[in-house]
């Protein structure tokens, strides 16, 4: 390999290029988290008013939780206060709003995820190892109906950093205060609990479990550049949430959401030369059908 | 009352499944009894639904997970 070739490629130049798609505020993401959980909590007064049918708001219902996560996520990397400690606050009333309809305790969430981030593919240090090692769709189905509990274990796991310990147990409270609102929603709206929550908060985490943990580190190694794959599917980009591009988001999880593409086109050389699982097949531009495999 | 809380999440940790059974699948399993007219003849039935519930949650605790989730 020549001199000039490794300078091109240099490490330095991709954080250069990943840092420009790196400056932007997420309010797209913004504006879907706080909407869908403002259409989710709407939709508690609409049914027990009997405004719309329960079928209707469980459909409805079942939507906010698909659209649910990612406002946390961007959260989870401070990609609305964007470093600014003045804006911090932007990215924990997202997160903690967005997740109501999850059920999720963002301080959880937040703490499991930059583990997710630091030990990616690990048996024993990837929060989400076991949905990524499932063998099939059917058993990443079962496994994401623990929902948080399974995170419990890595409490032990990583006992010694304080302040994983810190937020966890933040979050256990948070947590706390879901399932004794949904014990009490029960006792009085007992199919109003099922349909429009507890279901849809199923098959919300089912659709994260799927797209956002299975499809991207499935069968992948440990390590920067191989612990996350560019992947194909039959279904167009958006009903997957773009998730055929996590792997970018793994090298770089400053870039927003909706810069993903552009920043792939841009850092595409960079991938292939790195040996990025898939990198060879992403399309030169970066749409949303070009990632369709018929 | 530090502890009286801690002494609550301990509580609610260990029977969290038995609790959510009884409350939230006796709830809902009663509810759709209801639905279904079950419940017109036989009000009692309703026991059984949230004993159901019960047993669904005590299954859980002891198994560390729900019946339809596979075991560790």
């Amino acid at each position: 390999m020549d001199s000039s070739r490794v300078d091109i490629y240099s490490f330095a130049n991709e954080k250069e290029i990943a840092r420009s798609f790196s400056k932007r505020f997420q309010w797209e993401m913004a504006l879907i988290g706080l909407g869908q959980a403002a259409v989710f909590l709407s939709l508690w007064p609409l049914v027990i008013l009997n405004v719309i049918p329960l079928w209707i708001g469980a459909i409805t219902a079942t939507f906010c939780a698909l659209f649910a996560y990612l406002p946390s996520h961007e959260a989870q990397h401070g990609n609305y206060s964007r470093g600014k400690a003045n804006r911090r606050w932007i990215d924990s009333l997202v997160s903690h709003v967005t997740l109501i309809t999850l059920m999720f305790p963002h301080h959880i969430m937040r703490a499991t995820h930059m583990k997710h981030h630091a030990y990616t593919n690990d048996p024993h240090k990837d929060v989400d190892y076991d949905t990524a090692s499932s063998s099939s769709l059917l058993e990443v189905f079962l496994r994401s109906n623990e929902s948080t509990a399974k995170y419990d274990k890595y409490l032990e796991v990583f006992k010694d950093d304080s302040n994983f310990v810190k937020s966890f147990e933040k979050g256990a409270l948070v947590g706390l205060a879901y399932r004794g609102t949904l014990m009490t929603l029960v006792i009085f709206f007992p199919l109003e609990a099922l349909f429009l929550w507890w279901l849809p908060s199923k098959v919300g985490v089912m659709y994260l479990s799927t797209f956002f943990s299975w499809y991207p580190h499935y069968q992948m190694e440990t390590g920067r550049y191989k612990d996350t794959r560019f992947w194909h599917h039959l279904l167009p980009r958006y009903i997957n949430h773009s998730m055929q591009l996590h792997f970018v988001h793994h090298l770089h999880p400053g870039i927003g959401h909706f810069d993903e593409p552009k920043a792939i086109e841009a850092l595409k050389p960079f991938l292939i030369e790195r040996g990025v699982p898939g990198a060879d097949q992403i399309p030169d531009r970066v749409s949303y059908n070009p990632l369709i495999k018929l | 009352m530090k502890t009286i809380i801690t002494v609550l999440i301990n509580h609610i940790k260990s029977w969290n499944m038995v609790w959510f059974g009884l409350i939230f699948w006796g709830s809902v399993l009663n509810a759709f009894a209801a639905e279904f007219g079950l419940l017109a003849n036989n009000p009692n039935l309703s026991y059984f639904f949230f004993l159901f519930g019960l047993i669904l949650g005590l299954v859980a605790k002891f198994r560390g997970t729900w019946l339809w989730i596979p075991a560790e």
